[in-house]
């Protein structure tokens, strides 16, 4: 088989697995709602967080969302990570009652008629453990098998969830050595070492327990802020390859930073060949891992510009995604916060420095009073730039009696990207909500993409995209000395590039697709730097289609 | 606040018993003298008291007695017998004094009031004054006293707290004899912009300005409250009119240019912010914000306004940004070398001063 016909192959493959393309819809006029936000038949699920008269600080924090196709059916299905059952008075050792079906997480299949069903119980996700409080998920195939395995992130212990290729999963974390312990927030899999299996790396936010839980606030209750707790480490997990892990936090340097780690977000910002980290900490510094290629970091983000927000301070960072937003190569960052500053914007500067470019790119006008969450760059009307999109609610439920002019909910902010600067879109509701996690992807398989974003002690919310008539192209990586998934790859098409991976957002995972809006354009060029180092360039592609895309084995 | 009182209380010195005082009455005067300079004042206080009983017309014995309480700091145990002594020897300066000063320690500082009036002592006077509620009396009396002493903490605590009073109270009538003028509004959004209640703030500040457009500082107020809740381009538009309505307004420009900043809208920030160091040179708010605004546009002029901020500031949160933002600009020209001694300096001042509050 030459590699015209494999290409050949896997594109028809492709559009079989993904092949319920839609026919384009006319263009919307600019000031019509992006999205139709309604609910999605078969899906129950409620973010039961429990908020307390004392206030323990988990209660605000959760819960992830990742969107993946666990059963390679080509659908994309929904994860919902729920928080648990806190009390005023909690017992010791903690106890969330998750055994308690209200408490579950919550595993969705769609069905090919785009309706869902519940399949919690019988994928064998039900029980995440009572005294675990439920925060975050990450999605990769950690074993290259093909199918998409879930990490599941915990007040407590977190838990590795196998899948086992028959519409089951399988706790394997005492066996793979990654339960961490303590408050682990967002985590994302990817490759730091390039030797063809995912690595993983969990963010973990504070030095706190039920004990020394404390209540804040000088005229009600209400949660403390971060610094009242100590910092603590991050953690890198090594995949040797045997379905086990290392933690070599220490040796690679990672354990050697303590912060308020809430947001993860992976690219290769330099060029260099390997993936780098970025670690969005809440009031601390933020935290740019370096990596140095012999498997050790350098956390470096002061020194390149990418630690503190345009007015010197320190961002309150919650969620982040690393992308190019201004399509000149280069991975930026955008990073959510609480009020009183607008969402922080490190642009990529070249030759491994950042600047601070919310103003210059239109944020400061667009945020500042909101507090910001999970958060994607997504070209949500395929005209070729990247689009924001930030789920956004106050930490505390009282706020107003602090702030008036702050709210506890708050509706999303959409900010179209036109040429490098952000406006503001509607969204398609203005129902404010206590917004937290955020999970990107096209969700019917129809070219434009879609949000499924979570709110504290409500039902998810499920921003389906109205479409228009511009082109896009979906691929789907393969890897075959690099890693299944892809993670790590640089993808260009038309001038535009994407960093793959699941990660960034707020404790939540992407679908892995790699989509490009193509503008008017009715092919694509695309050219892939695999993690492996390998170049692969594929011409004159057909728009509107989904592909994927074998690593090529010829370097 | 009776210490912020005994720095300038006229406590006795220890002394000999003067010769009026009836010849059986004296040992006991001596004795609680004695016992006053070795500071055992229960001791003292037992012979003033006994010697009273022996004289008691006697002014000094109970000036005495006060004293030694004052010294204990029982001041309402000090109020009787320095209250005898006035009756007793109405023109001696000291007992006025030492009475005021017990008055006031024990919270009666209208009765305070006319003893330390006898002895012109305006510092107290101020304090017993904004105690009493007589609040721009307090403050002439306050800054009179601060003439004399105008570093003293105290004078200078008590002078803001009078300051604020005195604001409140002028705005409190300014409400009640005319809530519906602008000045009325103008007052009601500032408490309410205080209070953080923004959108309340913001309808008076607009009604203020539907009933006097032509008054200055109404915009700007309208403005920052705007800037406050991050509504930029309605912030822009009130400083724009401020800065219409008084060109000569340095601060009013750097509001317009900083609200421009926010916006990303750089170049025309660039123009307003020079436009405000015109006006009033050598501010640096406004030269930190000319520096970030003319980073990218304009390295030159926002390096020259930097440096400007870096020797004006010395060691403020404003030099730690400054050079940030250099760092930044050095970074971007290749500048590594320099850029890193920008965030050494960075590291030096944030050491120092710490970040800005989050």
């Amino acid at each position: 088989m030459t590699r015209r016909e494999l290409l050949s192959l896997l594109y028809s493959l492709g559009a079989r697995e993904f092949g319920r393309l839609l026919p384009a819809q006319d263009a919307r006029p600019s000031t019509s709602p992006v999205f139709q936000v309604k609910a999605l038949k078969g899906v129950d699920f409620v973010l039961r967080n429990s908020p307390t008269a004392r206030k323990h600080l988990i209660e605000t924090m959760p819960g992830g969302v990742a969107l993946l196709d666990y059963n390679n059916d080509g659908l994309l299905d929904i994860f919902f990570v729920n928080g648990g059952h806190v009390r005023d008075k909690m017992a010791i050792p903690a106890s969330f009652d998750r055994r308690n079906p209200a408490y579950w997480n919550r595993l969705y299949r769609q069905n090919p008629d785009g309706t869902f069903s519940d399949v919690t119980k019988q994928a064998g996700l039900a029980d995440a453990g009572d005294s675990n409080y439920g925060m975050g998920v990450a999605v990769g195939d950690y074993d290259n098998d093909g199918f998409s395995d879930i990490y599941m992130t915990n007040f407590g212990k977190n838990i590795l969830y196998h899948n086992n290729g028959d519409g089951t999963f399988t706790d394997v974390t005492a066996k793979a050595g990654v339960a961490a312990g303590g408050w682990s927030a967002s985590a994302g899999f990817f490759d730091y070492d390039n030797d063809g299996r995912l690595d993983l790396f969990v963010t973990r936010y504070l030095d706190w327990s039920i004990e020394k839980s404390k209540t804040c606030g000088s005229e009600k209750p209400t949660y403390c802020p971060p610094g009242d707790f100590p910092a603590i480490t991050n953690i890198l997990y090594h995949n040797r390859g045997d379905g086990t892990f290392e933690d070599v936090s220490v040796a690679s340097g990672i354990a050697a930073k303590k912060g308020h780690g809430l947001g993860v977000a992976f690219a290769d910002y330099d060029g260099d060949g390997f993936t780098d980290i970025f670690v969005a900490n809440d009031v601390t510094d933020q935290f740019l891992f370096h990596n140095n290629g012999n498997g050790t970091f350098t956390e470096c983000g002061l020194d390149s510009g990418a630690a503190l927000s345009e007015s010197g301070k320190m961002p309150s960072g919650m969620g982040v995604v690393f992308q190019d937003y201004d399509n000149d190569g280069l991975p930026d960052l955008l990073i959510t916060q609480l009020p009183h500053d607008p969402y922080v914007l490190f642009h990529n500067d070249g030759k491994g420095s950042f600047s601070a470019q919310e103003l210059e790119a239109g944020l400061g006008a667009l945020s500042g009073n909101v507090s910001g969450w999970g958060v994607g760059l997504e070209d949500f009307d395929n005209d070729g730039w990247k689009d924001a999109f930030i789920v956004q609610g106050h930490v505390f439920d009282n706020v107003q009696i602090y702030d008036d002019s702050l709210r506890y909910r708050e509706p999303p902010l959409l900010a179209m990207n036109r040429a490098g600067r952000f406006e503001r879109a509607d969204p398609g509701s203005d129902l404010p909500v206590a917004g937290r996690g955020a999970a990107f992807g096209d969700l019917n398989n129809d070219g434009w993409m879609d949000v499924v974003t979570t709110s504290l002690g409500e039902a998810p919310q499920f921003y389906l995209n109205r479409r228009g008539q511009l082109h896009w192209l979906t691929i789907m990586l393969r890897g075959k000395r690099s890693n299944r998934d892809g993670f790590g790859a640089r993808v260009q098409v038309n001038g535009q590039t994407r960093f793959a991976t699941a990660a960034g957002s707020y404790l939540s995972s992407n679908d892995k697709r790699l989509h490009f809006g193509l503008g008017s354009a009715q092919t694509a060029d695309i050219e892939i730097r695999w993690p492996s180092g390998i170049r692969q360039v594929v011409r004159d592609v057909k728009a509107d289609q989904f592909i994927v895309i074998e690593e090529s084995v010829q370097p | 606040m009776i210490h912020a009182l005994l720095w300038m209380c006229l406590l006795l010195p220890p002394q000999s018993p003067e010769p009026s005082v009836p010849p059986d009455a004296l040992p006991l005067l001596q004795s609680g003298i004695d016992a006053e300079n070795r500071g055992a004042f229960d001791q003292a206080v037992d012979a003033f008291r006994k010697a009273a009983e022996l004289a008691p017309n006697s002014a000094i014995i109970f000036l005495r007695l006060g004293d030694t309480y004052m010294k204990e700091r029982d001041y309402v145990a000090a109020i009787p017998p320095l209250k005898h002594a006035a009756e007793l020897s109405p023109d001696t300066p000291a007992v006025h004094q030492l009475l005021g000063y017990a008055l006031l320690a024990a919270g009666y500082a209208a009765d305070a009031i006319p003893h330390l009036k006898i002895v012109n002592d305006s510092g107290a006077l101020g304090i017993a004054q904004l105690q009493a509620g007589q609040v721009a009396e307090a403050v002439t009396n306050l800054q009179a006293a601060l003439a004399k002493s105008p570093d003293d903490p105290d004078l200078l605590f008590y002078l803001s707290r009078a300051a604020t009073a005195l604001a409140g109270q002028s705005l409190d009538r300014l409400r009640s004899i005319d809530p519906n003028s602008a000045r009325g509004h103008q007052a009601l959004g500032q408490t309410d912009y205080e209070m953080k209640m923004l959108p309340q703030a913001a309808k008076e500040y607009q009604q203020a300005i539907a009933l006097r457009p032509d008054l200055p500082g109404l915009r700007l107020e309208l403005g920052q409250v705007f800037a406050a809740g991050s509504e930029w381009a309605k912030a822009e538009e009130q400083f724009r009119g401020e800065a219409k309505l008084q060109p000569g307004s340095a601060e009013a420009a750097y509001r317009l240019g900083n609200a421009l900043l926010q916006q990303g809208k750089m170049k025309e920030a660039a123009e307003e912010l020079k436009r405000s160091d015109a006006l009033s040179p050598d501010m640096p708010e406004t030269l930190n914000a000319l520096g970030k605004a003319a980073a990218i546009s304009d390295p030159d002029v926002a390096e020259h306004a930097l440096q400007r901020v870096i020797e004006l500031e010395k060691q403020t949160p404003l030099v730690g940004q400054a050079f940030l933002v250099l760092a930044q600009i050095h970074r971007r020209q290749g500048k590594t070398e320099q850029a890193a001694r920008d965030m050494e300096n960075y590291r030096k001042i944030q050491a120092l001063v710490g970040h800005p509050p989050s």
